[in-house]
């Protein structure tokens, strides 16, 4: 009954990752060879969408646990945290990497995606934010790359590549700091010369600063949920404390960003928009609830955080109204002024979930083949003893 | 600054022939027909109000939101006034788009390689020392075209020798100045003027704000950063050469 062990079995989530896979290709048919029309609710009132809101700015935000990891390790010296800092960066860089595989999709122009090397305009945010980030993904590879390397079967090779490595880490650590932290804020500084065009709720000159502080948490709930899935499914092996003391620290930085964006919506006097009646308060308040309010409650009990179910979903709400921010800085507020009514079409979608997809499956590849976590013994399956013993 | 080219667009005089947007759709070889309002088939349009007009178009900001927010600096405030557009450059982000007040930019959808659309003041016809093909073909001269600072004389004194106009000129001040200027009889709020969200500050102050930091925080961010990772090395030393005092210690006890 072994059948050939060749040939994949046919799972449900095999299925539904070639399906998700088949449609994108489709969706991919549409958008370079039918175009924008057919493949995106793009308009003129509505130019950015989900492709930007969703892909760029939530999947750089939620990678933020790289650089935060990173630094608490080699700069502060939290060796505690060094069994997931593998994870991390692995998570981060695959984040990157769907960000410029999205990129791909929402550039007009997307065989022009190195024009900023060669033309420079320091004037710009996007600017900012295109250098930060191509330097950042460079340097997440070179800091991802001996997780490859050292299984290469040259042994000489391998190993000058990882004392070369080594010399350079703290050197590529804090350049991920920087960068990270630059560009983390700058994606809020996008909509800042877009004053007027932006609904006074998410408007405010401190963007900058409540983009970066609501990153960190958002990429650690990203982390947790990530490690999560890798104890529960790929055998990895991590002491739960660790995710505990991540959360706690990840409710200190959400109540900071909590504080923050209060006082912001206070001296924005932005009061009266709170309880206005239009559609953008019930946003407004699902992001507070999702992002601020109902994470804080959960992470204030113990009960939530030392058990590792109610964590993750936890993380799952914080990663939820992390999105929703996102989504309302850069759809629903346009919207809110332009009257756009922007709906995005299911290519926007598909190609969106299809981007992610393959993410998550490089993810899964690397856990599994790679050293990137601690693995423990993987439980005894159950196996059918065939019928002689049975007898 | 002095000789830069501008236009003037006096709505009292319009009476709406929408011989500048034929004009405009001709040289374009855009379509005759076209919906009522800024297009990447339509520079220019006449935006009827009450019983005014309104000439619709880029407003060649001064200091322009659109060409500080391009990143590969594809949208430029040219020496002679008109902000220009090289589509060689332009990789399709759209953030002109975005950060634009007035909603001028307009992409063209519906091609496979869509490039931004606006009005460049007919720049290469005013290079060459002629007029926007708008103005050329106003036959009241409600659009006039000149030097900015002689347009805006003008207006002052067309303004001060009839009391029927508002007295100001939309685009002297707004955005940080224009090198579009409208006069009008009736309230500029009456006729869908765009109210500028930082009054007579240009935009790109906002983000110029935001980015001057960044020299500040790679210094300070980076000496912090080198501080606390020389404080962490130096408490592994001391800790691990604690630990060797003790073991010697209590090796020595032991003897």
């Amino acid at each position: 009954m072994s059948g050939n062990s060749n040939v994949p079995k046919l799972t449900f989530w095999r299925t539904v990752v070639a399906v998700i896979f088949l449609v994108g290709i489709y969706a991919t048919y549409l958008r370079y060879v039918k175009g924008w029309q057919a493949s995106t609710n793009l308009t003129d009132a509505q130019p950015w969408g989900l492709w930007v809101g969703f892909g760029t700015l939530c999947g750089v935000g939620l990678s933020a646990a790289g650089f935060a990891i990173a630094a608490a390790v080699y700069l502060l010296g939290l060796e505690r945290y060094r069994p997931v800092l593998k994870t991390s960066v692995l998570l981060s860089f695959l984040g990157y990497s769907t960000v410029c595989t999205g990129m791909l999709y929402e550039l007009g122009l997307p065989w022009r995606i190195w024009h900023p090397i060669i033309y420079w305009n320091p004037h710009s945010v996007l600017f900012d934010v295109s250098m930060c980030v191509m330097c950042y993904t460079s340097v997440l590879a070179l800091e991802f790359s001996p997780s490859l390397m050292e299984k290469l079967p040259y042994p000489r090779l391998r190993e000058l590549y990882l004392h070369w490595h080594h010399r350079i880490t703290i050197a590529l650590v804090m350049a991920g700091t920087l960068l990270s932290s630059m560009h983390q804020s700058y994606l809020g500084a996008l909509f800042l010369i877009a004053k007027g065009r932006v609904y006074p709720l998410w408007y405010s000159p401190y963007l900058t600063t409540m983009f970066y502080l609501s990153a960190i948490p958002a990429g650690i709930a990203m982390l947790i949920i990530a490690l999560y899935l890798c104890v529960r499914s790929l055998n990895a092996q991590i002491e739960f404390a660790i995710l505990e003391e991540f959360s706690r620290v990840m409710a200190l930085l959400l109540g900071v960003y909590g504080v923050f964006r209060a006082l912001d919506l206070l001296r924005n006097g932005a009061l009266p928009y709170l309880f206005a009646r239009r559609v953008e308060t019930v946003y407004f308040w699902i992001e507070m609830l999702l992002l601020v309010v109902l994470p804080l409650a959960l992470l204030s009990q113990s009960k939530v955080r030392n058990n590792p179910q109610s964590l993750y979903w936890t993380c799952a709400i914080v990663v939820m109204g992390f999105m929703a921010n996102r989504l309302n800085v850069s759809i629903t507020a346009i919207d809110a002024m332009t009257g756009a009514n922007y709906v995005p079409k299911w290519p926007e979608f598909a190609l969106t979930i299809a981007v992610l997809t393959a993410g998550v499956c490089a993810f899964r590849w690397a856990i599994i083949y790679l050293d990137i976590v601690p693995k423990r013994e993987p439980l005894p399956t159950v196996k059918w003893v065939s019928s002689p013993a049975e007898a | 600054m002095g000789n830069t080219k501008a236009i003037l667009v006096d709505i009292k005089r319009c009476v709406g022939c929408q011989a500048c947007e034929q004009a405009c759709q001709d040289i374009h070889q855009f379509p005759k027909e076209h919906p009522a309002h800024l297009s990447d088939v339509a520079y220019t349009f006449v935006d009827q109000r009450d019983d005014k007009f309104v000439r619709r178009m880029c407003l060649h900001c001064e200091e322009p939101a659109c060409a500080s927010a391009c990143l590969v600096g594809a949208l430029k405030k040219s020496a002679l006034g008109p902000v220009t557009y090289d589509k060689n450059k332009c990789m399709g982000c759209r953030y002109c788009m975005i950060a634009c007040p007035q909603g001028v930019p307009k992409y063209q959808w519906s091609k496979l390689a869509p490039l931004v659309q606006k009005c460049d003041m007919c720049f290469a016809r005013i290079s060459a020392g002629g007029k926007p093909a708008c103005v050329e073909a106003c036959p009241v001269e409600a659009s006039v075209f000149g030097n900015r600072d002689a347009l805006l004389s003008e207006a002052w004194s067309r303004i001060r020798s009839d009391s029927s106009y508002v007295p100001r000129i939309y685009g002297a001040e707004e955005f940080g100045g224009t090198s579009v200027f409208y006069l009008t009889d009736v309230p500029f709020e009456k006729l869908g003027f765009v109210k500028p969200p930082i009054g007579n500050q240009p935009l790109p102050t906002l983000s110029a704000a935001a980015l001057s930091e960044s020299p500040l925080v790679v210094l300070v961010g980076g000496s912090m950063l080198s501080a606390l990772y020389w404080i962490t090395q130096r408490r592994k030393l001391v800790a691990l050469a604690e630990a060797e005092e003790e073991q010697h210690d209590s090796g020595k006890g032991t003897k």
